[in-house]
């Protein structure tokens, strides 16, 4: 991999604690010299935080969806009665 | 919970535990006075919250019961809600996921553009970071020919949506001054 995926990859691996104990350390040492390093971990870790919440809102449509389907589609009437009857026998 | 699985089976696991579970959570949430609108965002918050502890491998239990689990975290946040009297749920405060909330103004706007402009990019980061799953899953789910190429990838898309993040929070920066 080129320079600059190593130097993501390393970051990555910081911050995911997948780090081998000898690169923890000189990751820590890194991070003392260069001033840089320090912002590159925070853009490094919205960046994971915008992913998760990427992946939380595809996770969500799929249950939503789920739930379309089961509230409309014929072959599920029954379970779609059983749950309506809850509410609606009060 | 069987997870870490590509997303056709996610689905099949959702409608699974949506039929098994699901009456459960309604029966409760209507003996508690709610609405079937009540129920719904209830069971589907609980849902996040159980597959977000699935696949990051949290729960205390391996066989775990998936109706008993659902029905607890639906519970849980049935009082929450009572206790809070909000009909928005804060989300959030119940999971890992560790997110910095003086972000939050400018993440909604960069993640609408990277659902359009970066797409693949986070299709792939989320299948790695969120869904947790294993390297050789995500190279065929995507037509890498295997594990060593789409981890370059990753790395490339992470390099790009890290500049993207960035550029994106900086132009906010000078906007709000």
């Amino acid at each position: 991999m080129r320079t600059s995926l190593n130097n993501i990859k390393e970051v990555d691996d910081h911050l995911l604690n997948q780090s081998a104990p000898q690169d923890a350390l000189l990751f820590e040492v890194k991070l003392i010299i260069d001033p840089e390093l320090k912002y590159t971990v925070m853009w490094h870790k919205q960046t994971l935080s915008i992913v998760n919440q990427y992946g939380r809102n595809n996770l969500r449509a799929m249950i939503e969806n789920v739930h379309q389907q089961l509230f409309t589609q014929p072959e599920h009437q029954t379970f779609r009665q059983k749950i309506l009857r809850l509410f609606y026998k009060r | 919970m069987v997870c870490n699985n590509a997303p056709a089976e996610t689905e099949k696991l959702i409608i699974k535990l949506y039929k098994s579970a699901f009456p459960l959570v309604a029966k409760y949430v209507s003996k508690m006075g709610g609405g079937l609108d009540d129920a719904k965002d209830i069971f589907q918050d609980a849902l996040v919250i159980y597959y977000e502890k699935a696949v990051a491998g949290n729960l205390e239990l391996q066989k775990v019961d998936d109706k008993a689990y659902l029905l607890g975290i639906a519970k849980h946040l049935w009082l929450k809600k009572f206790r809070d009297d909000k009909n928005n749920l804060p989300l959030t405060d119940d999971l890992d996921l560790e997110y910095e909330p003086e972000i939050a103004i400018s993440a909604n706007k960069v993640l609408h553009y990277l659902e359009t402009a970066g797409k693949k990019c986070m299709e792939i980061l989320s299948a790695f970071y969120y869904h947790k799953l294993p390297m050789k899953d995500i190279a065929e789910l995507f037509g890498y020919a295997g594990e060593r190429s789409v981890t370059v990838q990753k790395y490339k898309c992470l390099e790009k949506v890290r500049e993207t993040v960035k550029q994106n929070a900086l132009a906010y920066e000078d906007f709000a001054e």
